[in-house]
């Protein structure tokens, strides 16, 4: 009977954040603080021929001016082909060229001013379609000398930063055997994350030369070892704190205005220097979601069974791809999306663009993807004549399906996820006509992710248990919102059989807490809670060997129970965990082995590469999460505008550690999958991105809100902590193409694009009629 | 050239000195440290920095400082007295309507003053209230779900 | 935001006499939700930032049958559309206060100031046209009243000279039973700019007719109102008056919006606004 585990415990942070207490990055304010603002290219392509900061460097106030000269090292997650500023060129509009660091933001912001920088401009590319063709301008000459993670296959002398394939079976022969061969195209706009924390970073060197940085990240250690490798610094030197973060959804992951803080750092005399990226900011020089093309080519039988597909997806990866490599990567080997498919060829491309830095965001990929392949198999449906739900449960990945990989998989939810969504929206019952200009209708999606990480990246956790039996986690996860700090503390109250309230969280102090690779990939439940559960289980151990000890009885003969380890045949022989916590005291008063430190690392079994020819391997990802939406929209038929009345949402979670926190992570990613359905889209014109605010990028309000009915389906991950899998990302993904398809379903047109716009919808109905 | 003005913030009176071009939501944060007020976009659009002044929720960061003088303005810090926590507050918590906690005390003064003006609202009233609110975490359903029930609760008492 | 002079006047006789003395480094500031938003994009950089909140007769709202409605320029958004009197007597006016930013927006920002900006989106725009109201303005040379339709002179540009500032807004009683709509178009249903703004009276058989969105300034539809005068509201006619109208308009594609896109909306929202006005309720 779980403790724990498997109830709602009340956010362990809640207070704290509720009364207005809880300091992120910018709330912090350090002695002597500096302010720092950056230079940012005007141009998408230049070469930058001089920069004068002369006059910068003598406005009163002004404390430093670097440029890219002051930063050259190289760096990036998986190609190492971005510098923090420019060098040599500029690659995008707004990229940095120089920053200043200053006694106020506003004279920080007049020094920007006074600099001066003289470029050339260069054709540029806006359009991966177009940075693939063979005359188009390279964007990064030297990209055959890039350093790279072996799973990335950039094409030197191209624009190609990865190319990505998967050669299952044999397509040619599928798609001559098949009864219909089916080709549609589709298309995702740049959006951007829009978290409401805005990013800020700070940092100070110390006289003897450690570096401190606070900055809100997912991933403080990916932070640290970036910020070593770019200033050439032993790890040890460099302490990465990441305070409170409001909210992260990919786009605080890497590292981005960091490296710009601590170079100005260095040559303030010890003095803190804060960079604030205003709202405007944000937009432009921190990651955005990559657009893409998708070509989805589709050879399926008359009964409806799908044998043969080709995907081709070209990803705009923007001026700098270090991360988007391998959304490229994940996005080819799902490419079909949650569906058995015997013959599979996919490519997927990452292009260069003079684009803002695309990089991750919720969904790592599979956003974009679903867009495509769930619209598809609707119009395939239709086409053939089957009912689209049933033509999902025919093609669905089962127990001993394959993937796209070859992997064959086990505990697969996906029909039930399937069944639940579709009778929690009640998928049979139609009412196709409101009133002579408001039409209705219902459309399904499905969907699965793997965390996209390195096979051998790992978690670990640390326990401390004080003299009172109270304890002290210690982890690197961070708490993005998600709800990790409590979802952790509850595994290791299970564990040690101690109450939630009696254990205390720390996180995000690479000096203090245990390494933990990144919090991102819906990878933190599983990973870091098996570290935990691990580290829960290694101080547990040990109190079982001080209480064998003291009671001559065999470890076998003892359990962990309610905070003592109890004999389990003679219940008066118990000791209270605060007794062992510092050691066992011996009868003759000499004392035994210490403090009680738990530790746990986990990194998650068995994930191997996959071919770089084929993409095929038997197992190249940890676990496999799969969920469905289903939504009902109303459209006005006049006006174009689409309302989302109710959307019904069911994932498989493996075991829901907390079902309430379950619960809100869905119900967040379905309303930021209908922002991206309804309303966003970057606008961007010649490298120019003509809306950054938001009075001209809208993100959902209250009044967007659909009904929202959600399930929780649990068929355990075996190697997940109590069968736990990640849902955070997952749970955004089948929302726009679930309106899309709901769309077709009221009005009978398809579009193709995202985001379907009032505008869109209306231009598709006038077609239509005509 | 400074102006001296003088206010009461939760519930204090105050006299300061304050440059005219600072707003009103950079004194609190950067001059009175009361950073649970945010800066979320710095032009209206966000709610995050929203704060009670005279009872009425607005975005201060198109308010300046000097604006103040002779208000009275209320915090997220002021809600609660450090030993229990305004009914609103305990709402949010019992709801699970905080994920990141970023736009939790826009959110929080909003309905503040929603509840303060209507002690009866009906969802729409609520929706009304908290559109000029940007979550990205929760999906707002929890948070109207919160301050129903805090109405709710109220009129029961 | 760049440093400037931060001054309180608190009679209208005084704030006269700075924004003669200071003329063009001059700038009033009321709501400041337009304003300062500028302000720290560098857009508006005034050396003198008059701000007329604490003149007493600026922030009253008084109606009576015979003058109708007068709205002092400090009168915030919120206090217009919560007003009873305004809900009661100009219903339309109320509702498109409403319509403006969010709750926050509205309890700073003020009919008056949302005039002054002058985007030719301004949700009030339409309603006042509609209404025909009145601009009152002051100056060290006298008081004047200029009508609604004359008060916007292009994109973000209204008819006030250095020296000039708006202390009231009067809206005229209609002697008759009447009847409204204000209709707005935006990409979201709340907190949103006007892609498409349409405001509609009906006075016996007087219809008058407002766009906002679709010009460089909010107009009124002088030729399309012709149109309709004393004919029957039939499809017929509502597809006569619909292109009417946008032969009067000069929408553009922007941003926010297609011409193409407007040019539908315009029609839907028009027919729209009329039948609603039709069929509504009567004062």
């Amino acid at each position: 009977m779980l403790k724990y585990v498997g109830k709602s415990e009340k956010r362990v942070d809640g207070v704290k954040k509720v009364t207005g207490y809880v300091r992120y990055t910018d709330d912090l304010k350090l002695s002597g603080m500096l302010y720092a603002r950056i230079k940012k290219s005007p141009y998408p392509h230049a070469k930058i021929l001089r920069i004068d900061s002369s006059k910068a460097e003598k406005l009163p106030g002004v404390k430093v001016v670097i440029t890219g000269k002051d930063v050259p090292i190289r760096v990036g997650l998986y190609l190492e082909d971005k510098t923090f500023l420019a060098i040599d060129k500029v690659r995008f509009i707004g990229e940095p060229v120089a920053a200043v660091a200053a006694e106020s933001e506003e004279i920080a912001e007049e020094a920007v001013s006074l600099i001066e920088v003289a470029y050339q401009e260069l054709p540029a590319v806006f359009n991966p379609l177009e940075g693939i063709k063979p005359d188009a301008p390279l964007i990064h000459e030297d990209l055959g000398k890039y350093k790279h993670a072996s799973i990335i296959l950039p094409q030197s002398g191209t624009n190609i930063s990865n190319h990505y394939k998967i050669r299952k079976g044999d397509t040619e022969k599928g798609f001559k055997e098949a009864d219909f061969v089916f080709e549609n195209e589709f298309y995702v706009p740049h959006i951007q994350h829009s978290a409401i924390e805005n990013h800020c970073a700070i940092a100070q060197v110390d006289p003897e030369g450690k570096i401190t940085v606070w900055a809100g990240c997912q991933s403080p250690y990916a932070v640290r070892r970036t910020l070593a490798t770019a200033f050439n610094i032993p790890l040890n030197k460099i302490r990465v704190i990441s305070p409170a973060i409001g909210g992260g959804f990919g786009g605080k992951a890497g590292t981005t205005l960091e490296g710009i803080v601590i170079p100005l750092a260095q040559k303030t005399n010890y003095r803190p220097v804060k960079l604030n990226f205003k709202r405007e900011d944000i937009f432009v020089n921190t990651f955005v979601r990559q657009a893409m093309y998708a070509m989805i080519k589709t050879g399926v039988t008359k009964d409806g069974k799908i044998i043969a597909e080709e995907n081709t997806f070209y990803w705009d990866g923007g001026a700098y791809t270090e991360y988007g490599v391998n959304i490229a990567r994940a996005g080819g080997y799902a490419s079909t999306g949650p569906y058995d498919i015997p013959n599979v060829k996919a490519d997927s491309i990452c292009v260069y663009t003079n684009h803002p830095v695309g990089g991750p965001y919720r969904g790592f990929g599979m956003s974009e993807i679903h867009f495509a392949i769930e619209q598809n198999l609707d119009i395939v449906a239709h086409n053939i004549g089957i009912e689209p739900l049933k033509f999902r449960r025919k093609n669905a990945l089962k127990d001993g399906s394959s993937t796209v990989t070859g992997q064959v998989l086990e505990n697969v939810g996906f029909v039930e996820c399937l069944d639940k969504a579709a009778k929690d929206i009640e998928w049979d019952k139609r009412i196709k006509k409101v009133s002579a200009t408001k039409y209705r209708g219902k459309g399904i999606a499905g969907m699965y992710k793997a965390p996209s990480m390195p096979n051998n990246v790992g978690s670990s956790a640390i326990l401390k248990i004080n003299e009172d039996g109270t304890v002290n986690l210690l982890v690197t996860a961070m708490d993005l919102g998600q709800g990790s700090d409590t979802v952790l503390t509850q595994i290791a109250a299970e564990v040690l059989t101690v109450p939630i309230s009696r254990i205390s969280i720390m996180t995000g102090d690479t000096d203090c807490t245990p390494y933990e690779w990144q919090t991102v990939a819906s990878r933190t439940t599983y990973c870091c809670g098996n570290s935990v559960k691990r580290a829960a289980e290694d101080a547990k151990n040990q109190m079982l060997r001080l209480a064998s000890l003291k009671f001559g009885i065999s470890e076998e003969g003892l359990e962990l129970k309610d905070g003592q380890i109890i004999s389990k045949i003679y219940p008066d022989k118990k000791v209270k965990i605060a007794d062992l916590a510092m050691g066992l005291t011996m009868p003759d008063g000499s004392g035994v082995h210490g403090p009680i430190i738990g530790r746990g690392a986990f990194i998650p079994p068995d994930v191997k590469d996959t071919d770089k020819e084929t993409g095929q391997g038997d197992k190249p990802v940890a676990f496999w999460t799969f969920g469905v939406q289903a939504a009902e929209v109303e459209v006005d038929i006049e006006t174009g505008e689409v309302k989302v009345l109710k959307i019904s949402a069911a994932y498989d979670a493996g075991k829901a550690i907390n079902p309430e926190l379950v619960c809100a992570q869905i119900e967040g990613g379905i309303v930021q999958g209908l922002g991206s359905a309804l309303f966003e889209e970057m606008k961007i014109e010649k490298g120019k991105v003509l809306n950054p605010s938001f009075v001209d990028y809208k993100i959902p309000t209250v009044g967007d809100i659909p009904e929202m009915k959600i399930s929780i389906i649990e068929n355990p991950e075996p190697t997940g902590p109590w069968g736990a899998r990640g849902i955070a990302e997952p749970c955004m993904v089948p929302t726009a193409p679930a309106i899309a398809n709901a769309i077709f379903d009221a009005i009978g047109c398809r579009i193709n694009s995202l985001p379907l716009t009032a505008e869109k919808v209306l231009k598709a109905i006038k077609s239509k009629n005509k | 050239m400074k102006h001296k003005i003088r206010f009461t913030i939760n519930g204090d009176v105050k006299e300061i000195e304050i440059e005219p071009n600072k707003t009103l939501l950079k004194m609190l944060r950067e001059d009175l440290d009361l950073t649970g007020t945010k800066e979320g976009c710095g032009a209206g659009e966000c709610g995050a920095c929203t704060v009670l002044v005279g009872n009425k929720p607005v975005n201060s960061c198109l308010m300046l400082a000097v604006e103040a003088d002779g208000k009275e303005i209320l915090t997220i810090e002021g809600l609660s007295d450090g030993t229990s926590l305004d009914p609103v507050q305990e709402s949010f918590l019992k709801h699970n309507a905080i994920q990141c906690g970023y736009c939790t005390p826009g959110m929080v003064m909003s309905a503040k003053a929603l509840l303060n003006r209507n002690p009866h609202p009906k969802e729409e009233d609520v929706k009304e209230a908290l559109a000029g609110n940007l979550c990205r975490c929760t999906g707002y359903q929890r948070i109207v779900d919160a301050v129903l029930d805090t109405a709710k609760k109220r009129g029961k008492k | 935001m760049k440093e400037f002079e931060y001054l309180k006047p608190d009679s209208i006789e005084e704030t006269i006499s700075i924004l003669f003395q200071y003329g063009q480094k001059a700038q009033i500031l009321n709501g400041g939700t337009d304003l300062i938003v500028e302000m720290r994009d560098k857009i508006a950089q005034p050396e003198y930032l008059v701000d007329i909140k604490a003149i007493p007769q600026l922030n009253r709202i008084t109606y009576n049958k015979q003058d109708g409605l007068n709205i002092g320029a400090t009168v915030t958004l919120n206090e217009i559309s919560n007003s009873k009197i305004v809900q009661t007597n100009y219903p339309i006016l109320a509702e498109a206060c409403k319509t403006v930013g969010s709750y926050q927006v509205r309890n700073r920002a003020t009919l008056a100031g949302n005039i002054c900006n002058a985007s030719p989106a301004a949700d009030t725009a339409p309603p006042l046209l509609v209404l025909e109201a009145k601009v009152n303005i002051i100056s060290l040379v006298g008081e004047k009243m200029i009508p609604i339709n004359q008060f916007f002179t292009g994109v973000k540009k209204n008819v006030l000279k250095k020296g000039e500032f708006v202390t009231s807004i009067t809206v005229p009683p209609i002697k008759d039973k009447w009847t409204g709509a204000y209709l707005k178009q935006g990409r979201k249903k709340d907190v949103d700019l006007a892609t498409v703004g349409v405001a509609v009276v009906c006075i016996r058989d007087e219809v008058r007719i407002a766009l906002g969105a679709v010009a460089p300034v909010p107009i009124r539809a002088f030729k399309t109102e012709e149109l309709l005068k004393g004919k029957a509201i039939d499809e017929a006619l509502l597809e006569k008056i619909v292109k009417s109208a946008i032969a009067e308009v000069l929408p553009i594609s922007d941003i926010r919006s297609s011409k193409e896109y407007r040019e539908e909306i315009i029609k839907i929202l028009l027919k729209r606004a009329i039948l609603q006005a039709k069929g509504g309720h009567t004062l």
